[in-house]
């Protein structure tokens, strides 16, 4: 590789300076330091180091030129031999010129071969290391799947039990205050518990996947709505930048809703009152060998993607946790206000999608959250629907 | 008013139970509990109900089994059948529960309101 721009023009400046101040020392001394000849092979290896054949041959060639004008002197002294050995003294120039330059020339090529196969393995052990983290991922997702579905029927039984055994008090009891309140308080909490055995259901089904022509712009809208009651208690404002030429994509619907309702919740619990949520759609290219994102490990396989970004203005989540946020169970919001099975459910979701996630603190403060989903048929075929219908 | 009568088939006793207490407390429905799926047709015959509620989960017969030998049933096949189960969630038959492939479910845990109205609902169709 070539040395460009700046660096180029300073080496053959210093390559020039080089040789014209040996030439001047042996133009200098009349011949009596003739030995700083020998000095000229230095910026000859240097030029064929960094020019390889062309720089040196070139500067063998500027070595013989330079030392040109000690010949008349070489003559009139009365050494005529004096030029024959100039002509050889430019030839060996030549051959360390050439020579030097071929082998720079193969090492260099050798050189690329080793950065090319480096970057390969480089690649490889990325790949790997990410087909390891999915392998783990989707290991740890099965079995806590299987355990969230067991606990959520087990639990339901008694569940409905302490439900009706409430709605029995309350009624037994409608005139007593106090009891009323028990029987309240008893209520929230078997709702608090149905809620999280929603999420474990959630979590354990998102495997079934109902896959229609999806409009990612009206499934955001829809998501909106159904939580603008907590977005007005917060008075939370709500930026819309929504491209409406973006393509549509083949997802089930009900799940990417439920999704965005789940990132939406995240934000609004995020921010204090009177928040920002931005939320962006637009499609992009991308190469199949952009880099992976941090929880969407191969989502992307080329091709189009539409993309979603929601921005929020809350507190942000601390660097250390930031690898932890899609863990089943992970929370960082206070005891009874998450379940911590959002962020996992959804990313489950958006896997059988091929789509990713990554979730990174903005400079400015808060979340950024952006969402990718591949246009159209491009993230699915026959096997991996089956896949996503296991 | 005539009461009319439920047969509440679950393995859960302390559920059916509640169920039969809540039931029975609106003054509108004579409940009978039976726990044990295996008898819940013997159960059935003999009380002649209204309406079945019946579990899906039970060891040894499931509530689909129950329903399938109700419903073979000269004297009970007419009977509606109304399982309630963990198995579906509110989420996909709603709070008073609605028809999956021509079967009546309802997700536990249920509310007493949403549970009368369903019942009243499935009487109602006779």
């Amino acid at each position: 590789m070539y040395p460009g721009g700046r660096r180029a023009v300073l080496s053959v400046m210093a390559i020039v300076a080089c040789m014209t101040g040996f030439g001047v020392a042996v133009y200098a001394s009349g011949g009596t330091a003739f030995a700083w000849v020998h000095l000229m092979y230095i910026p000859i290896i240097v030029s064929g180091a960094l020019f390889r054949l062309p720089g040196g041959v070139v500067s063998a060639l500027a070595a013989g030129t330079i030392l040109g004008p000690f010949m008349p002197l070489s003559v009139s002294s009365g050494i005529p031999q004096e030029t024959a050995n100039w002509v050889l003294r430019t030839g060996f120039f030549l051959v360390v010129g050439v020579v030097n330059g071929f082998l720079f020339n193969s090492l260099s090529a050798h050189f690329r071969k080793l950065r090319t196969a480096h970057d390969e393995l480089v690649q490889a052990h990325e790949e790997l290391r990410n087909a390891q983290f999915r392998l783990i991922q989707a290991a740890k997702l099965e079995s806590v799947g299987r355990l969230a579905a067991g606990i959520a029927h087990e639990v339901k039984n008694p569940l409905a039990t302490i439900q009706l055994g409430v709605d029995f008090l309350s009624k037994t009891f409608r005139d007593n205050r106090e009891m009323r309140e028990v029987a309240e308080d008893m209520d929230n909490a078997v709702k608090r518990a149905d809620t999280v055995i929603k999420g474990l259901l959630d979590f354990s089904r998102a495997e079934k996947l109902d896959l229609t022509v999806t409009d990612l712009n009206g499934v955001i809208e829809d998501a909106l709505l159904l939580v603008r009651h907590e977005l007005e208690k917060k008075k939370i404002t709500v930026e819309k930048n929504l491209d409406r030429t973006i393509p549509t994509a083949e997802a089930d619907r009900g799940k990417i809703e439920q999704v965005f309702i789940n990132l939406f919740m995240n934000a609004v619990h995020a921010m204090g009152e009177g928040g920002l949520l931005v939320v962006k759609t637009y499609a992009m290219r991308s190469g199949r060998n952009s880099a992976p994102t941090a929880a969407g490990k191969g989502g992307d396989r080329g091709g189009s993607l539409i993309v979603a970004e929601v921005n929020d203005s809350g507190t942000g989540i601390p660097e250390e946790k930031l690898d932890k946020v899609f863990d089943p169970f992970f929370t960082t919001k206070g005891v009874g206000q998450g379940t911590g099975l959002g962020l996992s459910v959804s990313r489950k979701i958006l896997e059988l999608h091929r789509a990713s996630i990554d979730i990174r603190n903005r400079k400015e403060g808060g979340v950024s959250v952006v969402v990718m989903l591949p246009q159209g048929k491009e993230g699915f075929d026959a096997e991996e629907k089956n896949f996503g219908r296991r | 008013m005539l009461k009319k009568k439920i047969l509440v088939v679950d393995d859960d006793a302390g559920l059916t139970r509640m169920l039969k207490r809540n039931l029975e407390a609106t003054g509108k429905y004579e409940v009978r509990e039976e726990n044990a799926g295996a008898r819940a047709l013997s159960a059935a015959k003999e009380f002649i109900p209204n309406l079945i509620l019946l579990d899906v989960m039970m060891p040894g017969i499931d509530g689909g089994s129950v329903a399938a030998q109700i419903g073979d049933d000269a004297a009970l096949k007419h009977t509606p059948v109304v399982f309630l189960t963990a198995i579906v969630r509110k989420e996909e038959v709603g709070p008073e529960g609605s028809s999956i492939a021509g079967r009546t479910f309802l997700a536990k845990p249920v509310r007493l309101e949403d549970l009368t109205a369903c019942i009243e609902r499935e009487l109602g169709k006779r």
